[in-house]
């Protein structure tokens, strides 16, 4: 992202939610943002998953600018070239498994290829719950099979809106190592939302968020070295 | 969260417009029914005080029976000397009335739809017209002459000069048009055409001569139209009356309101079929508007209000959308009462175009039923949130309180089992109590539907799947995700499918009986028509000249020809139809299978019967029927002969032409309905037509037919029934697909993070528009296929009970029925336009993070 801005309201009310951000996600490469509350990190994600647009500034993906996009090459942009796990509704209640799984798949028409299905599947230990409806999961369950459904379309990116913030630790330390082992093993980009230091200290990399601007990353994060950056700003 | 709010009121606003728009259809129509009767009675009574504006007393013939149609004896000229001499009498002058068309230029004859072809002498003593006035020219003096009234002439071309022909029941002749008449503002008489002759020239067209009709009588100043009634009457000999002309303008008004009373009767039951269809909108909106609030109300709860409070929180919602509804639907009523008023006018019904003044009767019952309907409705969901335990407020799940399927299939089967034992009981010609035959029909049906409304939600599932099976192979996931909406929420695609089968189940019902009845007819009539030509009058005119008849008669290319003449008495207390036929000729033309006695008994006068109503009555030769006759009493009439078919003649009861011309006298009885015409051995159809052709071209109102023609212009009959049935069902049809609309908007609203998420990882926005329609789709199919399924029980069902009655043919229309089908598909995608936009335009931010 280019000197990205996003910006709510007009005149004296105006909120920089995004106050111009430069900020590159690396090619396989785990991130995670963290900031404060309100320091504008879902907005940043929102904008760079182009569900939302930015007041001003650019945003790639891949080579593709996402600005200049009409809403129906966003849509397919969101189909073929991003995944998304969310914090909470991740699922089609009335798709089994399987069919959540596969849904960018099967909104596009395309065939999967069932190999890598079955890989990803198994990894994530969801083989014998392709049946069943999101109802009859576990949470935990419920947020792999959303990741399952990130992974299967092979994206150039996915993004992950506090994929565990509705998990108990072990069901949470479960997925995101498989979120890590994603990146590693199959070299897939990853950029996360958290506020948890013990989430981020999964990835490779965070970028520290406050008042909608860059206020500092970090390397190869431990939940110590988080939690002690984090105290600088004073939150 | 402040826009939340404010979607959350937008939400509500178009949920209470389309929760309302039910019940204004519903209340529009039937305060519209009002408006439109009322509109009728009024042009009515009005027309009747012009006409019998400046008179005071009227003289006539005392009918003892008040039967349609047929009208008590004309009375001798003699007494017009007795009238006069009765003190306090200032003018008194006899008149005579009967049939006559006018053609116009080209000799077509000009016959309204509807209102009757008159003729009557002119009244020449100006003191006694009244509002009736000559616009121009002057009045018809010698056998040629004629007045016509100003609406034939402007509609027509026609003025004072010209020359037209004119058919009474003398025949066809020429008059020369002398005058040209208004009634008061009007133009006409209530659409009727009118043409005056002299009085001599009037006695002798209508058969009168030395006879009145009436007589009407001006009082002198100071005398009371009352006090001279009386006088008259007790100078008048037996069987002639004297009555105020406006006691006179009252029962006539009274007469025909009667009539139409009919009419009201009819369209309020097709403004209920849409109210009942209403019922289940408003039902399901407040279900899923509960269902909805689920938190809010156990908050409530949770925080110390009481189950009744609850109720009342949703009752008062309901009673405001009912006052406010209803309120919209009565003003409604005055475009439905529009629409109706075109459409009659479309048929030839010419009424004024002013619309009677809203009475207080129709603001009453258009509030009342509004708001009862709608808190009604209500009143079930309200029940059910006040069952929402307070810990509800809590949890994120889905309290269940619905029926249990045992209890519903129970309920159902229940229903089904005593709606079809009402209607059973009702089409056998029981009654329960004070409940009539039509009424137990009425209230079995209205069990049928309420049954197969609860058991649908128990076959959604397997139809669904069924319908939507095909659907992820033409449109994969969006198919299938459609298919699996409408099963998720069973009850709530059960009671809007529902909905739509109600109005759809009496359409294809519609369709049945027609077919059968037109089916059977169609064999009847080749069995029973041996007659080559059928020459019937055209729309309502009421007949044509018996010189027709005679002039056929005369001609050697015929063996053979039958009039026909209708009538009614009165059968103890209830208007009866019969027939009048040529007892000499019948026998060739019409076959009616003699079961006993014989045609030629009939022409010493006494009455066939029907069979079926004789076994019926327990009716055997011999006995007598007493027939109340407007002309001549009651009369202890004989019965000569049973006969078993009656598709040509219509009519469970037959008589002779010289017992009908002794015993029926007013308009229209002394012409010809039909004529059934045999060609004469050996002549070439061709030949035969022709000569029958020919003979009829010079009365304008006639059309000759052959055996195809005639069956089919019966088939055409039915056919126009069915168009207006049919139209009067669209309501319900349309109340209906609001019905769709709604629900589908409500569960768009109810599943925006499940749209979000969908467009989130890349469905478009086509993509949710088309989910959005699958469902449409199938809900609507779904509801086609009940209303067929029901509509096939009912057709059914009253086929096998008028089998006796003539129809014993079942015909199922299956390219209609089909139809329905398509009809309910495309119904379907109508319904769906709003939310399907509604869907696809939800912005994918707001939509992950509601609620």
């Amino acid at each position: 992202m280019e000197r990205g801005a996003k910006l709510y309201g007009t005149g004296d009310t105006t909120v920089r939610a995004l106050d111009g951000i430069d900020v590159a996600f690396e090619r396989g490469q785990f991130t995670a943002i963290m900031g404060p509350s309100g320091s504008g990190k879902s907005t940043l994600l929102h904008c760079i998953a182009g569900l939302d647009s930015l007041t001003s500034g650019q945003v790639f993906v891949g080579d593709t600018e996402l600005n200049t996009l009409s809403d129906k090459d966003l849509t397919l942009l969101r189909r073929e070239k991003v995944g998304f796990v969310f914090q909470a509704f991740n699922l089609i209640p009335t798709l089994t498994a399987r069919e959540n799984i596969l849904l960018p798949l099967l909104i596009a028409g395309d065939d999967h290829d069932s190999a890598w299905f079955d890989q990803v599947v198994g990894i994530l230990g969801l083989s014998d719950r392709l049946s069943h409806r999101p109802s009859e999961l576990s949470g935990g369950q419920q947020q792999r099979v959303a990741a399952a459904r990130a992974l299967v379309a092979r994206p150039e990116i996915i993004f992950a809106d506090e994929p565990s913030g509705n998990l108990d630790s072990k069901a949470s330390a479960e997925l995101l190592s498989f979120l890590a082992r994603a990146v590693k093993e199959f070299g897939q980009t990853i950029v996360m939302v958290t506020h948890d230091p013990g989430a981020a200290s999964y990835s490779d990399h965070v970028v520290f968020l406050e008042d909608g601007k860059i206020a500092g990353e970090l390397n190869a994060p431990t939940a110590e070295s988080v939690i002690d950056r984090m105290k600088q700003f004073g939150g | 969260m402040i826009r939340t709010a404010l979607k959350t009121i937008f939400a509500h606003k178009l949920r209470l417009a389309l929760t309302a728009m039910s019940v204004v259809l519903g209340v529009g129509f039937i305060a519209g029914t009002f408006i439109f009767t009322d509109t009728i009675d009024n042009t009515f009574s009005d027309l009747f005080e012009d006409v019998f504006q400046g008179q005071d007393v009227i003289v006539q013939g005392e009918a003892e029976f008040d039967v349609g149609f047929s009208g008590p004896p004309p009375i001798a000229d003699t007494v017009l000397d007795t009238v006069l001499a009765v003190p306090g009498v200032e003018a008194a002058e006899g008149s005579v009335g009967g049939f006559a068309v006018i053609s116009d230029k080209n000799g077509e004859a000009i016959v309204p739809t509807g209102p009757p072809t008159l003729g009557g002498s002119w009244t020449t003593d100006e003191r006694l017209t009244g509002n009736i006035t000559l616009r121009d020219g002057r009045a018809p003096m010698g056998s040629d002459e004629v007045t016509v009234d100003a609406a034939t002439a402007g509609d027509n071309d026609l003025a004072v000069g010209d020359v037209v022909q004119i058919q009474t029941p003398m025949g066809v002749n020429d008059y020369e048009i002398v005058g040209v008449v208004g009634f008061g503002e009007s133009d006409n008489l209530a659409g009727a055409t009118f043409a005056g002759f002299d009085l001599a020239t009037a006695q002798e067209l209508f058969d009168m001569q030395g006879q009145y009709s009436s007589i009407v009588v001006l009082a002198e100043d100071g005398v009371s139209p009352e006090l001279l009634s009386t006088a008259i009457a007790t100078a008048l000999p037996e069987g002639i009356e004297a009555v105020t002309a406006a006691d006179e303008a009252e029962d006539q008004s009274e007469a025909l309101q009667e009539s139409l009373g009919f009419l009201r009767t009819a369209l309020l039951v097709f403004a209920l079929v849409a109210v009942f269809v209403a019922t289940f909108i408003i039902q399901n909106t407040f279900r899923i508007i509960v269902r909805q609030r689920q938190r809010e109300l156990a908050l409530m709860r949770a925080v110390g209000a009481t189950p009744s409070q609850v109720v009342w929180m949703v009752v008062v919602e309901a009673l405001l959308i009912g006052v406010i509804a209803s309120a919209i639907g009565i003003l409604f009523g005055f475009l439905v009462a529009g629409g109706l008023t075109s459409a009659m006018s479309a048929a030839g019904f010419d009424l004024p175009s002013s619309t009677a003044p809203l009475a207080v009767r129709t603001i009453v019952i258009g509030l009342t039923v509004g708001i009862i309907v709608t808190v009604l409705s209500a009143l079930l969901p309200a029940l059910r949130a006040s069952k929402i335990p307070p810990v509800a407020a809590l949890q994120d799940t889905e309290v269940t309180l619905r029926m249990s399927d045992r209890k519903r299939t129970l309920g159902g089967a229940v229903g089904l089992v005593a709606g079809a034992a009402l209607i059973g009981s009702g089409l056998a010609g029981n009654e329960l109590g004070p409940i009539n035959e039509l009424l137990s029909v009425g209230i079995g049906a209205l069990f049928i539907f309420l049954s197969v409304s609860l058991l649908s939600s128990l076959i959604v599932k397997p139809v669904a799947r069924f319908l939507g099976w095909p659907l992820p192979k033409i449109d994969n996931l969006t198919g299938t995700l459609a298919t699996e909406n409408t099963i998720r929420k069973p009850r709530r695609t059960a009671t809007t499918a529902s909905a739509l089968m109600i109005g759809l189940a009496l359409v294809a019902f519609f369709f049945i009986l027609g077919d059968s009845i037109k089916a059977s007819a169609g064999s009847a009539i080749e069995e029973g028509l041996r007659a080559d030509y059928v020459v019937s009058v055209d729309g309502f005119s009421g007949g044509f000249s018996p010189a027709l008849g005679e002039d056929l008669a005369g001609r050697p290319e015929i063996s053979a020809v039958t009039s026909l003449r209708f009538g009614f008495w009165d059968r103890d207390g209830n208007d009866e139809f019969l027939m009048a036929v040529d007892t000499t000729t019948i026998d060739e033309t019409i076959f009616l299978d003699v079961q006993q006695g014989s045609i030629a008994a009939l022409g010493d006068g006494g009455v066939f019967v029907f069979d079926e109503i004789a076994k019926d009555e327990g009716w055997v030769l011999g006995d007598t029927v007493a027939m109340g006759l407007a002309t001549t009493g009651l009369q202890q009439v004989e019965i000569v002969g049973t006969y078993a078919e009656s598709n040509v003649v219509q009519a469970n009861f037959l008589v002779g032409q010289d017992f009908y011309a002794e015993n029926f006298s007013g308009f229209g009885t002394d012409v010809d309905f039909v004529l059934a015409v045999k060609a004469a051995d050996g002549v070439a159809s061709d030949t035969a037509r022709e000569v029958v052709e020919g003979a009829a071209a010079g009365y304008g109102n006639v059309t000759v037919r052959d055996q195809v023609e005639y069956r089919q212009s019966q088939e055409d009959q039915v056919n126009t029934i069915l168009v207006m049935f049919n139209a009067l069902l669209a309501l319900a049809v349309i109340i209906a697909i609001f019905g769709i609309t709604n629900t589908l908007a409500l569960s768009v609203f109810e599943r925006t993070r499940e749209i979000g998420l969908l467009r989130a990882v890349g469905m478009s926005r086509r993509q949710v528009r088309r989910m959005v329609r699958w469902e449409a789709i199938i809900v609507a199919i779904i509801g086609s296929i009940l209303g067929i399924v029901v509509g096939l029980f009912f057709g059914v069902a009253v086929t096998a009970a008028l089998a006796s009655q003539g129809i014993d043919v079942l015909s199922i229309p299956a390219i209609q029925i089909v139809g329905l089908v398509l009809f309910g598909a495309v119904a379907g995608l109508v319904a769906a336009i709003l939310p399907a936009r509604k869907a696809s335009r939800l912005n994918i931010l707001e939509a992950i993070a509601y609620e």
